[in-house]
């Protein structure tokens, strides 16, 4: 029942021979049976299917959300086996290559439009403020620690006859805590403001603005997530995918949970931003979704049932 | 690397976190009356325990020298030794003993008579050992003093200020020899609940300076010559607290002088009992001079120096002096050997008072590692409901890329602001508290005022109203807010009502006037690093247990 997989040109994100198995107490449900689909350069790809056919678990699998049953096949983007099982490669596959955008919009509720706008860009770590970060607290931790061990001697914070090496040495660690805790507690401080000046100003902040301003959302860059309709909330949760500029966008029904106006709208936005150039796979199990795609991937009990182009660009 | 590691997204979620709900102000507030909760407790209670065991301290220094009965000859020369060293301050011969004293006061069949520890001293050397100038009671209030005083406290008049007598130990007017007892040997002197000592009965009748007492004494003396006990006439020239009540009860203090007369202690004419006699008058040979005795010598330490450091060097300096004395030929008596003689620190000296204390504070240790780790508990489990409600959002920032250690990272800040602010405030409460406890207690100790129980009953009967409207509107839980708020409020300001005042540190059980007021900040601190890290180990466990999920899983929470 599985279909000879299509060969796009230019294969950019490939899933080869998928397979998965879920564990519900002690019954194993598989899901994927040997999937296969290779999405090219540029396409639109729906993965079309009924409830239960494993279309989202291809997806989390192709975003690298989660892991393929061990030894039954992988993940290659441009060619190149995405590295799942070590967790910072797999990170920064999902920060840099792949957008991902859920039926649930999933916005972080306190952070503010602009602010999960632009998370994805804010992940990769930051050495210097690592390195400032391990080099405050060690300063304060030493610095808290011989205070705390000259009030326990000469200061006179304990009695004479209390005054033993051991409770100097426990005071000494306690007030190296609280001074390190302090320094670290600043460092937040400053780090704090950094972030504002870079949700404000910077490169990824104009990236952010321009993306929220094409989807129509100039005037709700402060607002939280649930002051915003649904359709609002998608259009943020694609400006977020979209934040760290990837290759590849990965959407789970992402008009699922819309009215059918809404979602053209939302459709519409895809539709743009494939136009100039973004590839998208989209799960969805309505065909009149579907046809917004270059090429329908249709999937049934765990496997590629159909693999053909579609109308290009839908209604 | 697993180290946690900071990202931008974790410094803004930490943030965000803390700023825009009220969980963190409940965890917050939880950990700053743990905090305040341990500080004040057990600054109280060690204060107390530090007041009992260091009142005996008040009548002693920090060491003591001692030979009782016969005493130590050419204790000067062991005084001027003593005090040469780098580890003493001070240094104060004295006798003890035993004997009998005739109050003022008694039945028509006579006097009272009790039996009274005897201590004959130096007073003015004294006074640099001991506490013994600021424990007399009668004398005229320090200038800070006067204020805190009941208008009608005798100390207040001039003319009942007796320091001079006893720093003389002479009543000045009679010039009779003086005597200085205890605060508590006199019936009459009935301590009461505010500290003072009434005088009901007639003060002036009962006050205790200026009248007489006998004292009889009884000198030991090994040897041939018979001992006959010895009484003679004291005037009262003032009397002490020192805080302990068994010292207080039973001590009465003389002069030294006084104290080697009466024992036979005095320097004296050395007779040869044994040889030949004299030629001219047929009595023993008189063969030099006998040097006084006393049977203690108290020394002070320099600050900084522990009672146990001066108890060292004070055992060379009188093993010197010992030395000293048998290779000098004009000491014809000798003082007795290192080994006979005790050299103790207050704290030995006092063991049988201080053993208890020192057991009260161990079992209150003990009590308090439990109280500890219901605290740290109480965190942990705040701390995992936080982040448990978070599993989503950790799901959310897993799908696009944050690392485990990163997820770590904004829980490890989130629980160090929380335990650190928490803690900060806790020991800033517990502070407050302490150095205002006089004033709560005593405010406890006043029935309340009418405005409080009047402002008491009022949002009582706010928040009835408002219970009702709630249910009128048909909202359950404004209306079971208003009736809960509405049951206690009544019942404060009932118990406001009701209240009468009562004094939990009632100064006529406990003996001290007030409730030990200092802050233990070696407590406080060890307190403060400890819920700071129980802080941030309750955020870390269950951070990272939610960053090890799968992010499929995770965004399965809602």
């Amino acid at each position: 029942m599985t279909a000879p997989p299509h060969q796009p040109a230019e294969p950019i994100l490939e899933g080869r021979s998928l397979h998965k198995t879920y564990r519900l107490g002690r019954v194993e449900v598989p899901v994927l049976k040997g999937a296969s689909v290779s999405i090219g350069r540029g396409e639109w790809v729906a993965i079309l299917g009924a409830s239960g056919s494993g279309k989202s678990t291809l997806l989390h699998l192709l975003g690298g959300l989660d892991r393929p049953d061990p030894g039954s096949g992988g993940v290659f983007n441009r060619g190149e086996r995405v590295a799942l099982e070590r967790g910072s490669a797999t990170n920064r596959y999902r920060n840099r290559s792949i957008g991902f955008v859920f039926q649930f919009y999933h916005l972080l509720p306190e952070l503010d439009v602009m602010q999960n706008a632009m998370l994805a860009t804010l992940v990769p770590r930051n050495r210097l403020v690592g390195a400032l970060m391990v080099l405050a607290m060690l300063a304060g931790g030493l610095a808290g620690g011989i205070l705390g061990f000259l009030a326990a001697g000469p200061w006179g914070l304990l009695p004479v006859e209390e005054r033993t090496a051991v409770r100097a040495w426990i005071l000494a660690i306690t007030t190296g805590i609280l001074g390190g805790a302090v320094m670290v507690a600043v460092v937040q401080v400053v780090q704090s403001l950094l972030v504002k000046g870079i949700t404000s100003r910077g490169p990824a902040a104009a990236v952010a603005t321009r993306t929220l301003g094409d989807f129509g959302l100039d005037h709700r860059f402060r607002h939280r997530p649930r002051e915003l309709s649904g359709g609002e909330r998608q259009r943020v949760a694609i400006a977020r995918a979209l934040g760290s500029e990837p290759e590849i966008l990965l959407a789970d029904e992402p008009t699922g949970n819309l009215d059918a106006k809404t979602g053209r709208e939302i459709l519409d936005l895809l539709k743009q931003r494939h136009e100039s150039g973004l590839t998208i796979v989209m799960v969805t199990h309505d065909s009149t979704v579907a046809a917004y795609a270059d090429r329908i991937v249709r999937l049934e009990d765990g496997g590629v049932v159909e693999d053909r182009g579609s109308t290009p660009h839908g209604p | 690397m697993m180290l946690p590691e900071p990202s931008m997204y974790a410094a803004l979620l930490a943030n965000r976190y803390l700023t825009s709900r009220i969980i963190p102000l409940i965890a917050v507030a939880a950990v700053a009356l743990c905090v305040a909760l341990v500080v004040i407790v057990v600054s109280v209670m060690s204060g107390f325990l530090d007041m009992l065991r260091t009142s005996g301290r008040t009548m002693m220094g920090d060491v003591v020298v001692r030979y009782p009965i016969s005493g130590v000859p050419y204790y000067q020369d062991l005084i001027d030794r003593i005090e040469a060293l780098p580890e003493a301050e001070a240094a104060t011969p004295a006798i003890d003993t035993f004997g009998l004293i005739e109050m003022p006061y008694g039945t028509e069949e006579g006097n009272l008579v009790e039996t009274v520890q005897v201590w004959g001293i130096e007073p003015v050397s004294f006074s640099r050992v001991s506490d013994f100038e600021n424990i007399l009671w009668w004398k005229a209030p320090a200038p800070g003093e006067a204020d805190s005083l009941r208008a009608d406290d005798p100390r207040l008049d001039e003319s009942k200020d007796r320091r001079a007598d006893a720093m003389a130990m002479r009543d000045q007017r009679t010039a009779e020899p003086g005597i200085v007892m205890g605060m508590h040997m006199s019936i009459f002197n009935e301590r009461q609940s505010d500290g003072s000592y009434d005088f009901r009965n007639g003060m002036d009748r009962y006050w205790m300076p200026g009248k007489s007492v006998e004292l009889t004494l009884v000198p030991i003396k090994g040897g041939k010559l018979s001992a006959e006990p010895e009484a003679r006439e004291f005037a009262i020239v003032n009397e002490f607290q020192s805080g302990v009540f068994q010292i207080d009860k039973n001590r009465a203090l003389i002069s030294l002088g006084d104290a080697q007369e009466m024992l036979r202690m005095g320097a004296g004419v050395l007779y040869d009992t044994e040889g030949e006699l004299d030629p001219e008058t047929g009595g023993p040979l008189e063969i030099g001079t006998s040097p006084a005795r006393a049977t203690q010598v108290l020394v002070k330490a320099v600050e900084g120096v522990s009672p146990a450091q001066l108890r060292l060097a004070v055992s060379d300096a009188y093993e010197s002096f010992w030395k000293a004395s048998l290779a000098d030929p004009e000491r014809l008596v000798k003082p007795p050997d290192p080994f006979s003689v005790t050299i103790m620190t207050w704290e030995q000296q006092l063991a049988d008072i201080i053993g208890p204390v020192q057991k009260e504070r161990e079992l209150m240790r003990i009590l308090f590692s439990i109280v500890y780790i219901v605290c740290a508990g109480l965190v942990l489990s705040i701390f995992w409901a936080i982040v448990y409600e978070k599993t989503r959002d950790i799901g959310i920032l897993r799908a696009i890329g944050a690392s485990r250690p990163g997820i770590l990272g904004i829980f490890l800040i989130y629980g160090l602001v929380i335990g650190l602010l928490g803690s900060i405030m806790g020991a800033l409460l517990g502070w407050l508290v302490v150095s205002n406890i006089n004033g709560i207690h005593d405010a406890m100790g006043e029935p309340a005022p009418v405005w409080l129980t009047i402002s008491a009953f009022s949002v009582a009967g706010m928040l009835l109203v408002f219970a009702v409207v709630s249910a009128v509107k048909g909202s359950i839980l404004r209306w079971l807010m208003g009736v809960i708020g509405f049951l206690v409020l009544a019942a404060v300001g009932g118990g406001l009502a009701l209240h009468q005042g009562f004094l939990l540190w009632d100064p006529s059980v406990y003996y001290f006037e007030d409730v030990p007021n200092e802050t233990d900040w070696f407590t406080a601190l060890l307190t403060m690093g400890g819920a700071v890290l129980f802080s941030v180990i309750g955020a870390a466990i269950p951070a990272a247990r939610a960053a090890d999920t799968d992010p499929v899983t995770a965004l399965r929470y809602q």
